[in-house]
């Protein structure tokens, strides 16, 4: 049995090893230039619900809202901000690309379920904000909108139809004005071949996140796509100093007439893809 | 000479109580008399022994004792789980009200001040229960560290965290003689091997579960750990390495046994499924034989409830539908009946033996 004074010594250092590591990679990810650094709002940023009224937790983070452009523009949860989603942009070619074995989960046999369930694993995400699928998203809900008008003008009596331009009006109103504006717009392997591809570092945001495998009815037939899951890092601490803006917020009441506070937050993201924020302003 | 750890002090108590009945039966039958100033010396000597394990050990001197210790093991428990929830929710409850750097010096003070405290109440807690409450509190702290750093400053998360949180585990473990701290750091080690094996296997990291395969390593692991490391001196730290070793082994094959889509192997669902169940069989039957055969009370009772689950479950599969509840039942129970005789004459052959 060793004595009390070495495990003293031995469970101190431990401690003191494993918070220097873990210091270390913070301040490794902080160091130089970050690798990229975006002005978001309320939009792509998400206050927590329970806040303030949560006695139990006094932390505040924000959580990191972004989109996936559904393939089926008819979709009503393509209209939503999310947490994934089965990307319009990924066919077979770019998940073979990937590593996926697409053959293997286009086939038949029962393997085929055993690949699926079994394939997720870690990617970049490139995130790009007020872009051009953000133009599509607003493009689509446009033409949602112009197409119930057409339907309403035929029938002018219908009560539905009137229900369904109506909709469709409020659709295009919470895309162009409050839903996010953050997409996910390509998957990769390698950092510096998607920076390559996606230069502005103002624009586009590379994080840590989850792909798998996934097969659908599209087109009148079963294809096989991915579906891209949680990001690695999906909730951002607001630091002490910058909580101060968000203290007098109203909490949120949830429902349609809950209109979020306008609040930017500068977000950097690290040389380990490590996102955290520089800044909190208020208009 | 001096018995070195509690455990060893207590076993040596137990002895001398069962020898102090023992003898008093056989004066009493009149087959052993000792010469009083015999008799005397030998209960000098046991009660000194008695004195200096109750001194040094805080030991149980009756069975009065042993049954409150009993208790006093489980409030301990309670509490120490208790204490370590309290110190999570404590945090959670105060943390936003102070900066980054505040909060990081909290966090590490937590770890160093509770470990401090460990080691202080060790060296005046003959008893451990006390020892056993700070230990796990300065484990929690430990964690509590790790996991507060990573939201404080969007750590992604990683499965590198499990090794300084079982190597302090460990490392109080074996300088407390603490079970409960053995099982922390081991459920700790199961779950980074696991995550690597998966990691090998193309899975990320959180989804090791999805293959149970990747727990089989690990298993072996655990189990040959007091094979190749004597645990002489830390009373039933050998049990929980393998009770661990065979839960990482037999829970996998049951699940795999009805999930064949779970396995790495390149097989139709079905054949594995049923090599896997054929397996499990012959896996708790084999932790029977050892068990019996090394005198492992641990391992002969896991791998009977094991058996005995393997053989309910293709019971159930086979006959639940096309047989009456009733008939059902009675195959459960004749099962039981020939289990029980099996054991029995095991016990008997071991017996004569």
């Amino acid at each position: 049995m060793i004595s009390r004074k070495l495990t003293l010594a031995l469970g101190a250092a431990l401690i003191a090893a494993a918070n220097g590591i873990a210091l270390s990679g913070v301040a490794y990810n902080r160091s130089g230039e970050p690798e990229s650094r975006l002005v978001l709002s309320q939009r792509e940023l998400e206050r927590p619900w329970s806040w303030r009224s949560n006695k139990e937790n006094s932390g505040l983070s924000l959580a990191l809202e972004w989109r996936v452009p559904a393939a089926d523009s008819e979709s009503d949860y393509s209209y939503y901000s999310s947490h994934g989603g089965i990307p319009a942009w990924l066919d077979e070619k770019r998940i073979a690309e990937l590593g996926f074995d697409v053959e293997r989960a286009k086939g038949d046999d029962a393997r085929r379920d055993k690949t699926i369930a079994q394939s997720e694993r870690q990617v970049l995400v490139v995130l790009e904000l007020a872009g051009n699928a953000w133009q599509g998203a607003i493009e689509q809900a446009r033409q949602r909108l112009a197409h119930q008008q057409s339907l309403r003008q035929a029938s002018p009596g219908a009560k539905e139809l009137i229900d369904g331009e109506k909709r469709a009006q409020e659709r295009l109103a919470r895309e162009e004005n409050e839903s996010s504006r953050l997409f996910a717009v390509d998957v990769g392997t390698d950092l510096a071949s998607l920076r390559a591809k996606y230069p502005d570092r103002s624009r586009y945001l590379i994080l840590q996140g989850n792909l798998r495998l996934d097969r659908i009815y599209r087109d009148k037939k079963t294809v096989v796509t991915g579906y891209l899951g949680k990001l690695a890092v999906d909730r951002i601490n607001v630091p002490h100093a910058m909580r101060a803006p968000f203290e007098s917020m109203p909490p949120r009441a949830g429902g349609p007439n809950d209109k979020k506070p306008p609040f930017t937050a500068t977000v950097a993201v690290g040389q380990r893809l490590e996102p955290w924020i520089e800044a909190v302003g208020t208009p | 000479m001096n018995p070195p750890t509690r455990s060893e002090a207590q076993q040596r108590a137990d002895d001398i109580r069962v020898f102090r009945v023992e003898l008093a039966r056989l004066e009493t039958e009149g087959v052993l008399q000792l010469p009083p100033e015999q008799r005397r010396a030998v209960d000098a000597h046991h009660d000194g022994l008695l004195a200096g394990y109750a001194a040094a050990f805080d030991i149980d001197r009756d069975t009065q004792a042993r049954q409150l210790s009993l208790g006093m093991r489980v409030a301990s428990f309670l509490g120490a789980l208790a204490l370590a929830a309290s110190v999570f929710f404590l945090f959670y409850q105060f943390w936003g009200h102070f900066g980054e750097t505040a909060q990081v010096a909290i966090l590490i003070g937590a770890a160093l001040g509770s470990l401090g405290l460990t080691v202080f109440i060790q060296g005046r807690d003959a008893s451990g229960y006390f020892t056993k409450l700070a230990a796990l509190v300065a484990f929690a702290c430990f964690v509590l560290d790790l996991v507060m750093l990573g939201q404080i400053f969007n750590i992604t998360p990683t499965d590198k965290a499990l090794l300084p949180w079982a190597a302090l585990a460990f490392l109080l473990a074996y300088t407390c003689d603490l079970r409960l701290l053995l099982a922390a750091g081991i459920c700790c080690v199961i779950a980074y091997v696991s995550a690597r094996v998966g990691e090998w296997g193309g899975l990320y990291w959180l989804d090791a579960g999805r293959r149970p395969e990747n727990y089989f390593p690990v298993a072996v692991l655990l189990f040959a750990t007091p094979l190749m490391v004597s645990h002489r001196r830390f009373a039933g730290f050998e049990v929980i390495y393998r009770v661990f070793g065979l839960l990482c082994l037999l829970v996998p094959m049951l699940i795999l046994g009805h999930w064949g889509n779970g396995s790495y192997l390149d097989m139709p669902a079905g054949v594995i499924e049923g090599g896997y169940q054929v397996a499990g069989f012959v896996a708790s039957a084999l932790a029977i034989w050892l068990g019996v055969r090394r005198s492992w009370n641990d391992t002969v009772n896991t791998g009977i409830t094991f058996f005995v689950i393997f053989l309910y479950t293709k019971i159930y599969d086979w006959w639940w539908e096309i047989m009456p509840k009733w008939l059902f039942f009675l195959v459960v129970a004749l099962s039981a009946i020939l289990i029980l005789v099996v054991l029995k004459r095991l016990r008997g052959g071991r017996s004569q033996a």
